[in-house]
């Protein structure tokens, strides 16, 4: 039992994560084809695991309904949102568009994904303008860093805050546009490559503790 | 008077064709040019395979000569065929293209500029599946103006090769940090392994006390990545140690899933935490579900969640694009504590404002061992140290190195120095 849950799921993480990092360092044909043939794979899995992913899906809304939990009628929409796109996707044999126009998969498409879709994304507009509320209160120094830099952003993106710039701070000889240019090339490059130097390394490390076995929390420790 | 207009006007017309003949017979700056440099082939033409690459291109050197002006062209010809089935494959003014265009480095490349060097990418012409281990003919025409001079027809058959030589910078850096990783791994010490505090993890006990005393769920969002991402590993990781926790506590746990897959890993980690922590009788099946593969049906789904039922707390751990602001900024309305950890540098922003406590990348990465305390997961953490280290000394070097290269107009030590912090 150890060796099928513990030993052959290690072996095969060695194996394939060796692999896969030497292949970084090998251009031969042989390697390429490796990598296509991991992907494939990874898109089969994927394509069964959707399937659990659907059963989980089903399950846990029917439970809902069937204990008529609170908010138990929005689960209802599942059903109703899956049958509006899938019942038209098997019907139109998933062609969006025939000779006659729109198909109905494409109506359900166009009139129902794409607009809750748009939906969504728009209200990120209003989360950001709470969002630079909350961050505009001045709590500490490294807030009132962040208030500058961001005020100097928003003044300069818009040509009354240009005007403005030009009117009080004109005198100084640097443009608005100047200042953005260099908050943007110098201290934010400088804070992001920072970031990504730390992750980088952290991902060849964490890397290295699944592929020699160190970490293993994603397979059950015994 | 009529016969002197006459002869006036015959002298001035002989004057004018004598000038005319003098004039054509005199040659232009360009022509005295052709006659002293005539337009010869292309010298020392070679082709070979184009070494480090997956094959189906050819390298093609020849010399560069003082005749290499701008009037000149070089057009590159291929056939795969013994006679004729010439393509133009290449055509560049001959004072360009030289050994430095070719973005190798120093110890995988001579970067001479004696020499023209031409990469013939055959795929281009022939497809990918010939232009591979097929012989390939070449010629290069030198053109000025009507002229052309051919040079003689050279062959090879590209190659798959087995090493990126060129890729030898990083090899080195990765052995380093292999031997460093066994190292600490080896010397893993049971006590006195000093490691900082991480707020955001320190704060993950008072988040699920929170939830028992509040008898309200605590929600786990895993991001919207892969199980092949680092980061959604790193989120399982932590999704191991907060169930265990809420396991002991006898909280609820809900962790909604983008991803079908890394739902399936996440209910084996939350089953195995449940075990450990000595409660497998409050596991539940559908502590794990799938939402949505859509980002903003996720992101619907879940806002909808967190509104209805206000959780105690929000982790937000993994990979995030557009959506994390939309679950933070309503995780932060409905009152909960929020804990995030991303390695997407470009969302952190949105976290820091919207939520209490924020893992930058490497932070996520290390909170499963600074979770769970083991030693062997821990020394790792010092691995990250030194790569952390090996960075800073290369930049500081480098800077100075580079800076004192540039100010002395040493060309070919800057070369090198930039070479060896190249990525290829």
């Amino acid at each position: 039992m150890k060796l099928i849950k513990k030993q052959i799921p290690l072996a095969i993480v060695f194996v394939f994560g060796v692999l896969t990092l030497i292949s970084y360092y090998i251009p031969h044909k042989k390697s390429v084809d490796f990598m296509e043939m991991m992907n494939k794979w990874e898109n089969i899995v994927a394509a069964f695991a959707f399937f659990l992913g659907l059963i989980s899906l089903f399950y846990s809304h029917y439970s809902k309904i069937a204990r008529k939990v609170d908010g138990w009628g929005y689960s209802l929409f599942v059903y109703i949102g899956f049958l509006a796109m899938v019942v038209p996707a098997i019907y139109c044999h998933g062609k969006q568009m025939d000779a006659a126009g729109k198909t109905a998969l494409g109506w359900s498409f166009s009139f129902i994904y794409n607009p809750l879709s748009a939906t969504m994304f728009a209200i990120l507009a209003f989360y950001i303008v709470s969002t630079a509320y909350r961050s505009f209160r001045i709590k500490s120094l490294q807030a009132f860093v962040l208030f500058v830099a961001a005020f100097i952003l928003i003044l300069g993106k818009v040509p009354l805050g240009q005007i403005i710039w030009t009117s009080v701070l004109g005198w100084t000889g640097a443009g608005v546009d100047q200042v953005i240019d260099w908050i943007m090339s110098y201290p934010a490059v400088a804070g992001k490559r920072g970031i990504m130097i730390g992750i980088a390394i952290g991902a060849v490390v964490t890397s290295f503790k699944i592929i020699f076995g160190i970490e293993r929390q994603y397979m059950g420790k015994d | 008077m009529n016969v002197m207009i006459k002869n006036k006007l015959g002298f001035a017309l002989v004057l004018l064709f004598a000038a005319a003949n003098t004039f054509a017979a005199k040659p232009g700056p360009a022509a005295k040019k052709a006659t002293a440099d005539p337009l010869l082939p292309v010298a020392g033409l070679t082709v070979i395979d184009m070494p480090y690459d997956v094959g189906g291109t050819a390298l093609l050197k020849w010399d560069v000569r003082p005749s290499d002006t701008p009037d000149v062209t070089y057009q590159v010809y291929v056939s795969s065929l013994e006679t004729g089935g010439w393509i133009k494959a290449e055509e560049f003014p001959a004072d360009t293209r030289t050994g430095k265009d070719i973005d190798l480095p120093f110890w995988a490349w001579d970067t001479s500029v004696k020499e023209h060097a031409v990469k013939v990418e055959l795929n281009n012409y022939y497809g990918e599946a010939q232009s591979t281990g097929s012989l390939f003919h070449f010629k290069v025409a030198a053109v000025r103006g009507r002229n052309t001079a051919e040079s003689e027809v050279v062959s090879v058959v590209t190659l798959s090769n087995w090493f990126r030589l060129d890729r030898m910078n990083n090899l080195v850096l990765l052995l380093i940090l292999i031997v460093a990783f066994f190292w600490a791994v080896s010397h893993a010490k049971r006590k006195g392994l000093f490691i900082r505090r991480i707020a955001g993890l320190d704060a993950i006990d008072e988040a699920i006390g929170r939830a028992t005393e509040m008898g309200k769920p605590i929600y786990y969002m895993t991001g919207i990545g892969s199980m092949s991402q680092i980061s959604t590993i790193a989120s399982a990781f932590i999704l191991g140690e907060v169930s265990k926790k809420v396991a002991q506590y006898d909280s609820q746990i809900k962790v909604p899933h983008y991803d079908p897959i890394v739902m399936t890993v996440c209910k084996e980690v939350v089953k195995q935490s449940y075990m450990e922590a000595g409660r497998p009788d409050s596991y539940r099946d559908d502590i794990n579900f799938f939402v949505s593969q859509d980002q903003f049906s996720y992101a619907a789904s879940v806002d909808g969640m967190i509104s209805r039922e206000k959780p105690a707390a929000c982790f937000f751990m993994g990979y995030f694009m557009a959506e994390s602001l939309l679950l933070a900024e309503v995780g932060a309305t409905s009152g909960a504590i929020q804990i995030a950890g991303t390695d997407v540098e470009h969302q952190l922003p949105f976290f820091f404002t919207a939520c209490d406590y924020t893992l930058m990348g490497e932070e996520l990465y290390a909170a499963g061992a600074y979770l769970s305390k083991e030693p062997m997961l821990m020394s790792a953490l010092k691995v990250q140290d030194l790569g952390k280290l090996i960075v800073m000394v290369s930049v500081l070097f480098g800077i100075i190195f580079v800076g004192v290269g540039a100010w002395r107009h040493w060309d070919p030590f800057v070369q090198v120095i930039l070479n060896m912090f190249k990525a290829y």
